[in-house]
């Protein structure tokens, strides 16, 4: 079985303020008083799990259990502060989705500079363009600034472009559909294809029923460490019972 | 083991669709600052020119005689202005670039340096169609392009990498200090004092002629003076000056970049 991601004792720190200010007026101030500024918060303690291919694996913790960071790790946006991190293939974070959205841009410029900072040959997007929009349901509006679209539109837009390929790893941060009504379903349905795929999956969610029902493993984070990794009943149950 | 191969990525750090994003970026550089403007880009086109009206109303009384024979006050103002306005956008842009497209950076895996290279190119081309009504201003008053010519994308290509590599250590900086900007601003208001754009040279006294030939700035301006329509003059050590200029602060700049960036990343 081939690894997707390999992560060996991953530890990762914010580095924080312990005044609020940032600035050289503070610093040289600060350093004629020899205090210490800068302040390590640990979000990620000693984290290592496998992901092979073709696995949906979820992580599951309270808020700050440092879900989301780990996977900004993996979307390799930021390096962990020690050890090992291994991931073989593309990635599509759907993580805040539209981020690099320009409202001054058309519609269509928007999908084509969108695909390219998802490191897609733009080439082939152009000629994507089309399908995508009509499937996001915005195809009159393609060439108009996007700071006419209703924000409804600019969601489904950003969710069709970023779907519009499947990477060899996806990583989703609670984004499982977009929209209301209809397009609700649809792009419910769409998530569910590519996750049935054999797309190697990794997704935090606080919803357990999605989570047991998508998931292959689950991985349980609480304070930075892991505490549980292993079958979704089993360890939803786990965490469950601790809960209380 | 695999062997590792070189590829265009291993040696830039850039796939290749990293580069078909480069475009991209470029021309939203180029096109999105005057996007609500009626004439759109011709305004890269008229700004220096209007800028140098204005300053040549002011200045051409006191320093248009203190030229050596041959070169003219108009062509030498333009050209200073459009290589500094080359210089401190394309510097501001650079640094500013990274921590604007944070909300991006902390999301999807971009290199980070992509942006500050294209404002850097931005600032490069843009000043390369400032050079069409530069040349309007050389025949005006009297002169003619020179066969040198081409050398002019050289300097350029030198002055981009000059701006990137500043661009890329102050914009660490940047994002890790908030007044960090102000001083800067007023270091750029120094060098521009500091280069001969708007004044020649010879009316300075023998110290700050010294001190303005050190800056590099002074080497950049005087070999694309003399290349584009022979208005300065220039030796082989101003050549050697701004090529290594360019190729030391690029690579120390993203040096710096490089050592301070992993820490920087979860700043913004």
């Amino acid at each position: 079985m081939s690894l997707v991601i390999d992560a060996k004792n991953i530890d990762f720190a914010y580095r924080v303020l312990t005044n609020h200010q940032s600035s050289l007026k503070t610093l040289f101030k600060d350093s004629l008083h020899r205090k210490v500024r800068i302040e390590n918060y640990q979000a990620l303690k000693n984290v290592s799990f496998e992901v092979t291919k073709g696995e949906t694996v979820a992580i599951i913790g309270k808020n700050g259990a440092g879900k989301s960071t780990l996977l900004k790790l993996l979307a390799q946006v930021v390096p962990p502060t020690k050890g090992g991190l291994e991931i073989n293939g593309t990635v599509a974070p759907m993580i805040e989705l539209g981020a690099g959205f320009n409202p001054e841009l058309t519609g269509r410029e928007n999908i084509i500079f969108y695909s390219a900072l998802l490191g897609r040959n733009v080439k082939k997007v152009k000629q994507r363009v089309e399908v995508i929009a009509d499937w996001a349901g915005v195809s009159d509006h393609l060439d108009y600034q996007l700071r006419t679209f209703s924000s409804g539109m600019i969601a489904r837009l950003a969710f069709a472009t970023a779907t519009d390929e499947v990477p060899d790893l996806l990583l989703i941060d609670e984004v499982l559909s977009v929209g209301d009504g209809e397009f609700a379903q649809k792009s419910k349905t769409r998530m569910q294809e590519i996750i049935k795929s054999g797309t190697t999956v990794v997704l935090v969610s606080h919803d357990l029923l999605t989570v047991a029902a998508l998931a292959d493993r689950v991985i349980w984070l609480k304070k930075g460490e892991v505490v549980m990794v292993g079958k979704p009943s089993e360890v939803i149950t786990a965490y469950q019972t601790s809960e209380i | 083991m695999k062997a590792k191969k070189v590829s265009l990525y291993s040696l830039t750090g850039f796939s290749k669709n990293n580069l078909q994003l480069l475009r991209l970026l470029i021309q939203q550089e180029l096109t999105l600052r005057y996007k609500r403007s009626v004439i759109g880009i011709g305004w890269t086109l008229l700004n220096p020119m209007l800028t140098s009206f204005v300053l040549w109303i002011v200045f051409s009384f006191l320093f248009a005689g203190k030229l050596q024979t041959g070169q003219q006050f108009a062509p030498y103002l333009m050209a200073g202005i459009l290589l500094n306005t080359f210089f401190n956008q394309g510097l501001l842009q650079a640094a500013n670039s990274i921590a604007a497209n944070g909300g991006i950076l902390t999301k999807v895996a971009v290199p980070p340096k992509i942006f500050a290279f294209a404002a850097a190119l931005a600032a490069f081309i843009n000043f390369l169609i400032g050079l069409i009504p530069l040349t309007l201003v050389v025949y005006i008053s009297g002169q003619s392009l020179s066969i040198f010519l081409p050398i002019v994308l050289l300097v350029g290509f030198f002055l981009a990498l000059f701006v990137a590599g500043v661009g890329l250590a102050l914009s660490v900086i940047f994002i890790r200090f908030d007044d960090a900007k102000n001083i800067i601003n007023v270091l750029l208001l120094i060098l521009l004092y500091l280069t001969p754009v708007f004044y020649p040279i010879s009316i300075l006294n023998e110290q700050m002629q010294q001190i303005v030939t050190l800056n590099p700035l002074t080497s950049f301006l005087d070999v694309f003076r003399w290349s584009f329509s022979n208005n300065a003059t220039v030796t082989g050590a101003d050549f050697a000056y701004l090529s290594l200029t360019g190729i030391i602060f690029f690579a120390l700049g993203s040096y710096i970049f490089k050592k301070y960036w992993p820490r920087t990343v979860s700043m913004l």
